[in-house]
């Protein structure tokens, strides 16, 4: 009898306490999202179950959870620590992204310079809550909406926060089709988003395979701490674009970035221990997330806005929206706003290419923001 | 520490101002490079057609060379004398040739409306069709004249 208490007294259902039920409900959200409603299926299903996993009452000392050395998920989450899982999907990015339409229209490139701005207003703000420089670092990238890059940049920066901030952002990113369009419409006149834009011209096979290697040395060169991101980036593209490596391309964006994906998506939602993950701090993280996600979207229209007036061909403002780096949700969203507005504007391929210069933006974002804290 | 003593102490709005200075100002310059990407990629692409193009035609390789292919400032609007200009690089060509080749050499020779002058030497007859999409070169007896005064 005594042992049968003494099991009992280990089990899950006598260690739980409010907070693992609560985590457990947030896990069971993100997989009824992602599963009934679609909402990023492929980063909130492994990111919930993941949740559901680490949520688990144990007792410590089994080597079981996730920060306990030599335990399985220990050495899984050492991808995540280490910024390998989001190198590793930013070379998968690269052999799926096509830069026809940015090469074709590279002003459209100014609109993801653009959008970085909320992270640097969140920067701000966060060091006015009072978080350190390191944790502020991490907390402003989530305004680039790329949830590889926030969690690359808070490994380096602050490891402690990679739960918060990683749920905050793939959230955030989730909820794009909530957050974006009510900024859109509010930011931009009717006659604005009627805006057509001019047919893109058809861009040259040799363009672009030169790009990528002329991308990866221009931004590498300005930022070097974007290396790991954008080196493994460019170099996907170029294994899609050269025509000789169809093999490797295929792999990159198939098997390796889905294999990464699932393994960052599940050690990241077993990272949010409800007893690590419910604080005060993660409640501000999210709120100073979509701070960071809404002001890098107006900042993209307001700047849209402002080209317009120097502009003889004028650009559709909404595509500044695009500017953040959630490929492909924010392309897709500032798509069927202009539709709403007028069924045959096909803005796709162009907020594809605000969307694709956002990716890059928001990694030169992380390397100098590295650059600037690693030393504080 | 929070507000605006903590981000002064931190150094937070240079952080920020140089930061999004940076991402800015690479970003410009990456849109500036793609954007002559394509004119690169063109310049580099000509080569070696102009190469080729040269070896087939020797005689035309170095027309600065020839006193007689050096191109007035003002291109002649007399046809007289847009004959005496085209005849070096018609000979070149041979007894016969295709209009087209000789469009090509005009171009690369940077003659001024070469569709146009073809078209009014065609209508001259100075350009005669000898079937099979050749053409050959009648010239006026005056003009060789004036070629022999001149040279």
């Amino acid at each position: 009898m005594e042992l049968l208490f003494q099991f009992l007294s280990n089990t899950g259902y006598y260690l739980a306490d409010y907070r693992h039920v609560i985590m457990i409900v947030i896990g069971s959200l993100f997989l009824y999202l992602g599963t009934a409603k679609h909402y990023e299926p492929l980063l909130l299903i492994p990111i919930g179950f993941g949740i559901l996993v680490g949520n688990v009452p144990f007792f410590k000392g089994f080597g079981l959870g996730i920060y306990e050395s030599n335990s399985v998920l220990h050495y899984l989450y050492f991808g995540v620590v280490t910024g390998l899982y989001p190198s590793i999907v930013f070379l998968g990015l690269g052999a799926m992204t096509d830069f026809s339409s940015l090469l074709a229209r590279p002003v459209l490139m100014l609109l993801g310079a653009a959008a970085q701005m909320g992270i640097f207003f969140t920067l701000i703000g966060a060091l006015a809550l009072g978080f350190l420089p390191k944790e502020a670092g991490s907390i402003a990238i989530i305004g680039g909406a790329d949830g590889p890059t926030s969690i690359f940049l808070t490994a380096k920066l602050a490891p402690h926060l990679i739960g918060p901030i990683a749920i905050a952002a793939y959230s955030y990113m989730a909820l794009i089709p909530v957050i974006q369009p009510p900024i859109m419409r509010l930011l931009t006149t009717r006659k604005e988003r009627l805006i057509r834009m001019s047919e893109l011209r058809e861009v040259s096979k040799k363009e672009r395979v030169v790009f990528p290697a002329v991308g990866v040395l221009l931004c590498c060169f300005l930022a070097p701490a974007s290396i790991p991101l954008l080196g493994t980036f460019f170099f996907g593209n170029f294994l899609k674009e050269c025509g000789a490596t169809d093999r490797l391309a295929q792999t990159a964006r198939t098997a390796i970035i889905d294999t990464a994906t699932i393994l960052l998506g599940l050690t990241v939602g077993a990272s949010t221990q409800g007893d690590v993950f419910l604080t005060g701090k993660s409640v501000s993280i999210f709120l100073l997330g979509a701070v960071a996600f809404s002001i890098a979207t107006a900042s993209g229209v307001i700047f849209a806005k402002i080209m317009n007036l120097f502009l003889k061909e004028k650009i559709n403002p909404l595509l500044g929206a695009a500017g953040v780096s959630a490929v492909p949700g924010s392309a897709r969203e500032v798509h069927l706003v202009g539709q709403s507005e007028d069924p045959e504007n096909y803005l796709l391929m162009h907020a594809m290419a605000c969307n694709s210069s956002g990716v890059i933006g928001s990694a030169i974002c992380a390397g100098i923001l590295w650059s600037f804290l690693v030393g504080l | 520490m929070y507000g605006l003593q903590a981000i002064a102490a931190c150094n937070g709005w240079a952080m920020a101002f140089v930061g999004a200075l940076i991402v800015f100002s690479g970003l410009v310059v990456l849109s500036l490079v793609i954007s002559q990407l394509h004119k690169v990629l063109t310049f580099f692409e000509k080569k070696p057609v102009d190469f080729q193009q040269d070896r087939e035609t020797p005689t035309v390789e170095q027309p600065e060379d020839k006193p007689g292919l050096l191109l007035p400032k003002q291109f002649p609007s007399d046809i007289n004398e847009i004959v005496r200009l085209y005849k070096p690089l018609v000979e070149a060509l041979g007894e016969t040739f295709y209009l087209s080749k000789l469009y090509e050499i005009l171009r690369k020779n940077n003659f001024p409306h070469p569709h146009i002058t073809l078209t009014a030497l065609r209508e001259s007859e100075i350009l005669i069709p000898d079937g099979d999409g050749v053409f050959t070169w009648n010239p006026p007896t005056e003009h060789d004249d004036n070629e022999k005064v001149e040279g």
